[in-house]
């Protein structure tokens, strides 16, 4: 099994999984950038969040309405109750406790599991719809440029027009239509979201196609497949991490988006949902809103730093 | 030889257009009508929840929708719908969709106008002096601060401004005041927080472009010459610099209004409740009003390829040496 990934590994990774040098060579470049540094430092920190954190943290979806707009550590509210016995507003102080680090929402649920939660999510959907966006974007612009003629033409329209779909409004319409489930918001990013991937990678194996090492392979008798996948997809291998790096962002933000409009999975706790529900409550409890989107923005953040880092580092133009 | 070109090129742009038009109809179509379920379906459960008479209502949506129709002749008819301006029926505002979407998108016009212009002006000249005091600490302050106006979410930035400069300071009220006229001071200070919640994702990227737009030109030799020549330094940057930088900068722009800026006026709306199409859009989602998302959807890409078209024939105008053929 591991033989197996090991292959598919060196198929696609090419240059850079078989040369370890050359990895090294643009892993020195990039921590040049400390700000690519700290952000793929943020990034390790949220996976290992994500996959260990619900093992420490209570369940996300416990209801207490006996503590609930608890404040974070720290921090401290007051509660004007009302005492009907007389007449008057009693206004108490509350202030957070570490049973709730970050406090809890208007149920009482904590917020800290929450968050955590809502981590897990974000990146499944991050990386997941990604994933999906950045294959078929690979495929379809590196098939466009290798073939060219009228196939490239056909492929490159179809990828004009799905272009100019406004994509938010039609991930709407369809959640609308459909129904909120994670999958489907998954998917939808992923099928729409390849058309910007296509047109890098086909301008860039367009240049590739002529090369002396792509005539060799095929005068040595390679396939097509064996070109395309052996040796174009290999060669444009790092301009492929860089556009899924800063692509990440895009699909992390629309999920979240969605989810705080409204339409996100009601079945899912995600950063969106939470600031959804912290919206409402802002004049009685600020941090329901502000964590999630800290989480959220730092997130974006860290791939954005990452991916700025990363494209510099491969860039054998840029002397950093 | 003059611009004969230009003329087929329009043309066969607008043909274009038309036949992606009608595709993005189609697709619409096929998907509310593939959907779980029909939208007379959804708008009778909520009637009848409400305990209305459900008999009357079906014999009314059936006769509006013609859903006993064969679906070729469906289909037939509300494509001649689309171009007659019958767009359908709001259920949950009781009016035709059109006359709805009349009366409501100088909202989001006005908010989109404001923010393009407060993005480009800001952004550009921010861009232009980051580019000019390279490696300056000016310069750093920039670039960090555009990597996080680009990495804020804009309808949490929206959220965090009302949170601040309403609830806490009470500066602004926290939301849109519907009654106020369009051309007043009122107005516009109403719009300030929405229009720096739509705006600064933008300006950021603006800051960014122009910045490394202007960097690549600076390095070129007609500046040098420029300079050698004695020409002031403004005119060298304004003039000779900056005029070349304006292409690539334009392209940008209009993308951002196409992508970016729909979605994102989309979610400000809602965060402060303007009601410009995203908000009647997201009011209709609620409401399962169907007519009503699928017109906002359809008004946005309608758009979006005249953007597409306008931008392209600009280039031609923007920079003469372009020619489509």
């Amino acid at each position: 099994m591991t033989e197996r990934l090991q292959n598919i590994a060196r198929k696609i990774g090419g240059p850079l999984y078989s040369n370890r040098r050359l990895i090294e060579y643009y892993w020195q470049r990039t921590q040049r950038n400390k700000l690519a540094v700290l952000g793929l430092s943020f990034i390790a920190f949220l996976i290992l969040l994500a996959l260990i954190g619900p093992f420490f943290t209570l369940d996300p979806t416990l209801v207490n309405f006996e503590e609930n707009n608890l404040p974070p550590v720290g921090f401290a509210t007051e509660e004007s109750v009302y005492n009907i016995y007389t007449d008057e507003f009693t206004t108490t102080e509350i202030s957070g406790t570490w049973k709730h680090p970050l406090g809890t929402d208007s149920k009482g649920r904590d917020m800290l599991a929450m968050i955590i939660s809502g981590a897990r999510i974000s990146l499944q959907v991050g990386l997941i719809a990604t994933g999906i966006a950045i294959t078929l974007g690979t495929i379809i612009g590196v098939l466009s440029a290798y073939l060219g003629g009228w196939a490239d033409n056909i492929l490159m329209r179809f990828t004009d027009v799905m272009m100019t779909f406004p994509f938010f409004l039609l991930l709407v319409l369809i959640v609308f239509i459909f129904g909120p489930s994670l999958a489907l918001i998954v998917l939808v990013i992923g099928i729409t979201g390849w058309t910007g991937t296509a047109r890098l990678l086909r301008s860039e194996a367009l240049s590739l196609r002529t090369r002396d090492f792509v005539t060799a392979a095929k005068a040595l008798g390679a396939s097509d497949g064996r070109v395309i996948f052996g040796h174009l997809i290999p060669n444009v291998a790092s301009l492929i991490i860089v556009i899924a790096t800063l692509s990440i962002p895009g699909v992390i933000l629309a999920e979240a988006a969605l989810s705080f409009i409204g339409l996100g999975d009601p079945t899912t706790t995600s950063w969106g949902i939470i600031l959804n529900s912290g919206q409402q409550s802002l004049d009685t409890a600020w941090w329901i809103a502000v964590e999630p989107g800290i989480m959220l923005f730092l997130t974006v953040l860290a791939f954005n730093f990452l991916g700025d880092g990363l494209r510099d580092a491969f860039d054998p133009k840029s002397n950093i | 030889m003059g611009k004969s070109w230009l003329r087929d090129y329009i043309i066969k742009r607008l043909i274009y257009a038309v036949i992606i038009a009608w595709g993005i109809v189609t697709i619409t179509f096929v998907l509310v009508r593939v959907g779980p379920s029909s939208p007379a379906d959804k708008y009778l459960a909520n009637m009848a929840a409400s305990g209305q008479d459900v008999s009357q209502i079906t014999t009314a949506i059936e006769a509006r929708y013609g859903v006993d129709k064969p679906i070729f002749e469906q289909y037939a008819d509300y494509m001649v719908n689309l171009f007659q301006w019958d767009w359908g029926w709001s259920f949950s505002t009781s009016m035709p969709v059109i006359d709805l979407i009349k009366t409501h998108w100088i909202y989001s016009f006005q908010l989109i106008l404001l923010s393009s212009l407060f993005a480009a002006f800001l952004g550009i000249l921010i861009g232009i002096y980051s580019a000019v005091k390279q490696y300056t600490k000016i310069d750093y302050t920039a670039t960090f601060l555009s990597f996080i106006g680009i990495s804020i979410p804009n309808f949490w930035l929206g959220v965090m401004l009302i949170l601040l400069f309403s609830v806490k300071l009470g500066l602004f009220k926290a939301y849109y005041d519907t009654t106020l006229p369009l051309f007043s001071l009122e107005n516009l200070k109403a719009l300030v927080l929405p229009v720096i919640t739509l705006g600064t994702g933008m300006l950021a990227g603006y800051v960014r472009y122009t910045r490394s737009a202007m960097l690549d030109n600076l390095r070129k030799g007609f500046v040098t010459t420029a300079r050698a020549k004695g020409l002031p330094e403004r005119t060298v940057i304004g003039k000779h610099a900056f005029r070349n930088a304006i292409l690539p900068l334009f392209t940008i722009i209009m993308f951002d209004l196409g992508s970016i800026v729909f979605g994102g006026a989309y979610l400000t709306e809602i965060v402060f409740g303007i009601p410009g199409l995203g908000q009647i859009s997201f009011n209709a989602i609620f409401a399962d009003d169907y007519p009503v998302v699928v017109a906002v959807t359809l008004i946005g890409t309608f758009l979006i390829l005249m953007i597409n078209l306008i931008t392209d024939v600009a280039y031609t105008y923007l920079d003469p040496r372009i020619r489509y053929d």
